[in-house]
Formats: C-alpha cells, sequence, structure tokens
C-alpha cells in the first residue's frame, strides 16, 4: 500500500511537469507547479510515517506552506499585478516538445538504474521520475520566453531535486533543509522584484527582448 | 564566542547599521570602518591557524584549515578595498545627481552583505552550508548587477540570475549525490555533511553516485565560478556592475567558487584519484582560456575585455589544479593570490575612465585616453601588465611555475595549447589596452571631465602599491599561508 501510494505521487509530479509542457496559462501553470509541491509533501510525509523518520514532516509542512500555498501566491499576485495572463507561442511547439519530454523521460528512467539503490521498487521509480522531472524543467527553461514561466521552470528543478533527495537519501540533514529553503524563498522574491522592474521598464516580461547584449 | 564567528557577525553589522538613515558622512563611516574591522578580524582568524590552531564553531559546519585560512585573508582584503573604492564612487555619481538616496542605502547593505557570503563560503566546511552560503553570493551580486536600472543592467541581471540559479541547482543535486554516494554511513546530523568526514570515508563511497554528484557539483559551481562553456553570464554581469561590486565578482566570488571545486576535487581525489576531477577541471579550464581568445582579439567594450579576462584567469587556476602536481597546484594558488592584488587595480581605472566618459564603449572613451586621464590611464597599463602575465609582475611567475608543473608532468600536449593560448591572450589584451590608451586625441566630440586626484583615483594608487610591492615581496605569514593551502590541496594534513 505504501509503496504504491508513494510511487503514484510521484508519478503524479511527472504529469503535472507534463502538463507545464502543454500548458500557456499562466495561471493554470502556476497552479500545477502548486499542485507538484502538494504531492511532494505527500511523498515526503508518506516516507516519514513508513520509515519512522520524524524530521521528514518537518520538511512537508514547509513544502506545503511555502511551495504549496506561498510561493504559488506571490506568483499569482505578480502575474495579476502585471496583466498579462498568457504564454507566447514557445520556441518550439507543444507536440514537439511533449516528443522531446517523452525522450528525456527514457533517458531519465535509464540513468536511475546506475544508482545502487535504483534498480528494483520505489527508489528506482521515484529516482526516475526525479530526474525527468529535472530535465522536463530544464527543458521548460530553454524553451520558454515569459519570465514567470522561467522561474516556474527553475521551481520544477528544485521540486525535482528534492524528490531525488528523498529516493536516495531520505532527506538531507534537517538544517541544510531549512536553509536551502530560506534560500528558495528569498530567490523566488528577488526574482519577482526583477520580474517587476523588467515589466516597467520593457512594459513586457518577454525574455527574448532581453538580447542587447552580446560579444 | 570565538574571533572565527565575530569575523562573520562584523560583516553583518555594518550591513545592518548601513540599513539605517544616515547622513552620507556617517554611512560612508560605517562601511570603511565595518570592512577594516572585518578584514583585521580576518587576519587574526588566519594568524590562529598560523599558530597551530584549527579554529572551527558549530560542530564543524566551520572550519578553517590552510585552503581557508587563504581565501579567507583574500576575500577580506577585496571586500575592504572594494567597499572604500566603492565609498569614492558613489560621491563621483553623486557629483553627477546619478545616485538617489535608496541607491545609497542599497550599497551600504548589499557590499557588506556581499563580505558575509563570501567569508562564509571560505571558512565552511559543510557542503549544505556552503551551499548555501553560495546562493546568498548570488543573491546579494543580482542587485549591485541591476544597481543602474537601465535595461540593460535588467537584461545582465536576469540572466545572470538564471544561469546562477540554475548552476546552483545542479550544485545542490551535486551536493545530494555525493552525500547519497555514502549510503547513510554519514548519518542525519548536520556534521553528515562535514567535508572532512566525506574525506574520512571516501574509500568507502559508492563510485556511480560519486561520479555523477562530482560532474554535477563541479558543474554547478564552475557556473558561479564563470568556467566556459557557463561563463556567458559573465560580460553582462561585469559591464553592468558598478565597478566596486566587479571587484567583489570578479576577485571575491572567484576565488569563493574556486573553493566549493577544490573541496569538491579533493574529495573525488580521496574517493576515484586525481583522474577524474583533475582531467574535468583541466578540461573546462582549457576551454575558458580558448574561449576568452576570440572574444578579446574582437573586444568593443572595457569592462567586457575585463571579463574575459577574468574568464580567462579561472581558466588558469582550474588548469592549474587540474594538471596537478605540487609545482602546479603551488602555481594555481599563487595565481590566486597575485590575481586577487592585481585585479582590482584592472577594474578601479577601467571604472574611472568609464565614468569619466560615462560608458566602457571603446568608441565612447579612446583613443588617447593617456592626454585626457593620465592617472587612470597610467594604472589602467600597469594593470594590464599585471593581468597579461607580462615579466617581471607577479602574475608571470605564477603562470610560468604552472606551465612548468605541465611539462614536468604528463600533460604535456594540453600545456603545450596552454601556452599558446597564453601568448595570443597576451597579445590581443595588450593591442586593446595600447588602442584605447595611445593615439590622437579626438576632435570631433567634447572631451569629458578632467580627471580629479578623489578617493576612487587614490583607492587606486593604494592598490596599485600594493600589486607591485606583492610580486617582490610577500610577507612571511602570507607566504606560509599558501604553503599551508597546497598542502591541504595536494593531500596533506
Amino acid at each position: 500500500m505504501t509503496p504504491n501510494l508513494v510511487i503514484l505521487c510521484a508519478a503524479g509530479m511527472l504529469v503535472t511537469a507534463y502538463l507545464m509542457v502543454g500548458q500557456k496559462s499562466l495561471f493554470t501553470t502556476i497552479r500545477l507547479y502548486a499542485a507538484q509541491s502538494l504531492l511532494l509533501a505527500t511523498v515526503a510525509v508518506v516516507m516519514a510515517i513508513s520509515d519512522a523518520r520524524p524530521h521528514l514532516f518537518v520538511m512537508a509542512t514547509m513544502t506545503t506552506v511555502l511551495k504549496g500555498f506561498l510561493i504559488p501566491m506571490f506568483l499569482m499576485r505578480v502575474v495579476d499585478r502585471i496583466g498579462i495572463h498568457r504564454e507566447i507561442e514557445p520556441f518550439l511547439n507543444v507536440p514537439t516538445s511533449l516528443l522531446a519530454c517523452l525522450g528525456l523521460t527514457v533517458v531519465g528512467y535509464r540513468v536511475s538504474t546506475g544508482f545502487p539503490e535504483g534498480t528494483v521498487g520505489v527508489t528506482h521509480h521515484v529516482l526516475g521520475v526525479g530526474l525527468s522531472t529535472l530535465m522536463i524543467g530544464l527543458f521548460l527553461m530553454v524553451t520558454r520566453k515569459k519570465a514567470i514561466t522561467q522561474i516556474l521552470a527553475l521551481l520544477t528543478v528544485e521540486n525535482a531535486i528534492f524528490l531525488v533527495a528523498l529516493g536516495i537519501t531520505s532527506g538531507m540533514p534537517l538544517v541544510v533543509e531549512l536553509g536551502i529553503f530560506f534560500d528558495v524563498i528569498l530567490a523566488v522574491l528577488v526574482l519577482g522584484v526583477l520580474v517587476r522592474r523588467i515589466v516597467d521598464r520593457f512594459e513586457s516580461m518577454d525574455i527574448s527582448r532581453l538580447s542587447k547584449l552580446k560579444g | 564566542m570565538t574571533v572565527l564567528v565575530w569575523m562573520l557577525v562584523a560583516p553583518l553589522v555594518t550591513a545592518l547599521l548601513g540599513a539605517v538613515r544616515a547622513p552620507r558622512r556617517v554611512t560612508e563611516a560605517i562601511i570603511a570602518g565595518g570592512l577594516s574591522v572585518t578584514f583585521v578580524l580576518c587576519l587574526a582568524t588566519a594568524s590562529q591557524f598560523l599558530d597551530g590552531a584549527i579554529p572551527s564553531a558549530f560542530d564543524d559546519a566551520l572550519r578553517v584549515d590552510g585552503l581557508s585560512a587563504l581565501v579567507l585573508v583574500l576575500c577580506g582584503f577585496t571586500g575592504l578595498v572594494s567597499g572604500t573604492y566603492g565609498i569614492g564612487y558613489l560621491r563621483r555619481n553623486e557629483a553627477r545627481g546619478l545616485v538617489t538616496p535608496r541607491m545609497r542605502a542599497e550599497f551600504a547593505v548589499l557590499i557588506p552583505v556581499y563580505v558575509f557570503a563570501m567569508l562564509l563560503v571560505a571558512v565552511s566546511n559543510n557542503l549544505g552550508v556552503l551551499w548555501i552560503a553560495v546562493e546568498l553570493t548570488t543573491l546579494a551580486s543580482v542587485f549591485l548587477v541591476a544597481f543602474h536600472n537601465r535595461d540593460t543592467s535588467l537584461e545582465a541581471a536576469w540572466k545572470f540570475l538564471m544561469l546562477g540559479s540554475l548552476g546552483l541547482g545542479f550544485a545542490l543535486l551535486g551536493t545530494v549525490l555525493l552525500f547519497a554516494s555514502a549510503q547513510g554511513a554519514l548519518g542525519e546530523e548536520l556534521s553528515a555533511l562535514n567535508w572532512t568526514r566525506f574525506m574520512e570515508l571516501a574509500p568507502r563511497l559508492h563510485p556511480f553516485t560519486l561520479r555523477l554528484g562530482v560532474v554535477f557539483a563541479l558543474i554547478g559551481y564552475g557556473t558561479k565560478a564563470g568556467l566556459a562553456p557557463m561563463h556567458t553570464w559573465k560580460p553582462d554581469a561585469y559591464r553592468e556592475a558598478p565597478s566596486p561590486a566587479g571587484v567583489l565578482m570578479a576577485v571575491g566570488m572567484l576565488n569563493g567558487a574556486l573553493y566549493c571545486l577544490l573541496r569538491v576535487h579533493l574529495i573525488s581525489t580521496a574517493a576515484l584519484g586525481a583522474d577524474f576531477s583533475g582531467g574535468l577541471l583541466l578540461a573546462l579550464g582549457l576551454l575558458s582560456v580558448l574561449v576568452a581568445m576570440p572574444f578579446i582579439l574582437i573586444q568593443w567594450d572595457l569592462k567586457r575585455l575585463l571579463a574575459y579576462s577574468s574568464i580567462e584567469h579561472v581558466g588558469i587556476m582550474a588548469v592549474g589544479v587540474g594538471l596537478g602536481g605540487e609545482t602546479a597546484v603551488f602555481g594555481a594558488l599563487l595565481h590566486m593570490t597575485y590575481h586577487t592584488f592585481a585585479k582590482p587595480v584592472a577594474f578601479f581605472s577601467a571604472g574611472t575612465l568609464a565614468q569619466l566618459h560615462q560608458s566602457s564603449d571603446f568608441e565612447a572613451i579612446g583613443p588617447g585616453t593617456l592626454g585626457r586621464a593620465p592617472v587612470a590611464s597610467a594604472l589602467l597599463v600597469l594593470a594590464a601588465m599585471f593581468v597579461t602575465g607580462s615579466p617581471p609582475f607577479s602574475l608571470f611567475f605564477s603562470e610560468m611555475m604552472i606551465l612548468r608543473g605541465g611539462f614536468l608532468g604528463s600533460h604535456v600536449v594540453a600545456t603545450s595549447v596552454f601556452l599558446a593560448a597564453l601568448i595570443i591572450l597576451f597579445c590581443g589584451f595588450a593591442y586593446q589596452i595600447g588602442r584605447l590608451v595611445l593615439g590622437p586625441q579626438p576632435h570631433d566630440r567634447p572631451g569629458p571631465a578632467p580627471e580629479t586626484l578623489d578617493l576612487g583615483l587614490g583607492v587606486t594608487l593604494v592598490a596599485a602599491v600594493i600589486a607591485v610591492v606583492s610580486t617582490f615581496y610577500l610577507p612571511g605569514p602570507m607566504i606560509a599561508l599558501i604553503h599551508a593551502a597546497a598542502r591541504v590541496v595536494s593531500g596533506g594534513a
């Protein structure tokens, strides 16, 4: 029962990553990110109970509060205030992007078999999903033009790293995890401020306009 | 509390005081005073180390060994010179009405915070704390890059933050994988991520996981160091950042990132032998030197020229470490020391020229600056002789030492390519500075404001004196520190 629940939630994270690739509405993308974070928190809770590792509860709570609610709310306010709601045509169209992500998933699963714990069972799936989501996040980052989508791609990569950490080590030392959370929050705030400044200056958050600096 | 902790508290207190709205003179005094105290505390910590103690705090999460002590002193020095030059920089811009109170407050907070993060990097023994500290340097420098709030500064800040965060994501994954490669043998307390614990357990780390972790960590911290091909943020960020912040990034962050690379390299060496991560560092370093070459030859902007020179120098240090062997490693650490003393002169004199002409574009500044701003131009020429590694100046000797180590070792082909690249880079840089400084005065546009001997130029002169003196005479304790760091890197105590 428990392993299945972990695999289900991990797979759910992969699905949200795919939906993000196929999605153009910025609000929906932010909600997908929130859902993904909540699934990550569920994985942590299940592991905390089944492996009796109480410090994972702290991580799950932080993930829920910060990445499930606070960061998405902050990003939605940013989107609301600048009044741009849709991603414009990405550098690669959606069907091609989805096919590319399929390839990345295969690669992710293949790499996960190299780990000592990674050949069978729950860890195999958690690692496979984690590495695939990581690469899909990177892919999103290079193919999208809107500043907000790039931030979400970065946050997806970060979620994927946490999933890998859960799968392979059942979590880093608590103090370090708290520090990482703190830095993530700070990074999102800094990014938000920067997006506002960019929009004020350029009246757009189209990153492909930032192309003056060359050579 | 120990000196080590006070050394970290001092810049934080400076930042807090800097945030208070106060008359200009008071804020200036706080920055200069706070950073001087910090530097003195850095020296005190290093001298504790030289007296045979190993200063440490928080369960060995912070620990000063030879490598830390060297980086610590260099970072403290960088913080002090760029802080004091920064005061002069702001005064000049103020005279032109370009400085808002918000900017002054931003500056007074960000510079000390940056220094704090840099020093935290230098004393981190814990890979988790190390990561957090590096992330802090990134976040502090974003606003310094965006400082002038021009279109191009926002572009540079965005690119810098995106690439920097991505690099740090890789570094975090690398850290997770390194932790995982111990397969639970490290435990779960804070001390589990201690570098010293990794070194004890090195032979028992799982090879596949470790290799993957090392690759990710080297790419991640390599992005911060500006090694090619992850260097693309550097020219933009250096061009847009005010020159004092440029020095913090080009010297402070570079030393810090190199420190991270060395820590990872040492774990990898202890577990897998020197060839794996050493080979990677050698390849990345050589690539950086080669990538810098064409861009220096065709450069159109003075500050971008310095950025490519910084890519070259981090490449040289990575090559030195990658070549391995005592001579090359000692050369790399000596290069780091000399580079720290020489680079500020280049940035400050270039910054002065750029401020006088209100642009760092070659078209706008040159040719013939020697006639208009003789002091700054002469200092720029002197700095160019340093950074191109011309004899008799210091960087020539460290480069020779790395080359010697390379030819004595087994990488003769790589060293030959490296030598050829250095010669071309020398010619390119000299050509660019020559066409800027010499030549007839342009008559088609109004000349800039005349050069005045203000605080900024004064600090540049002092930095130049330090750079020249360091060529011929390094104080005994400094040499002892370099030797101690070299012992750590070539695998002694």
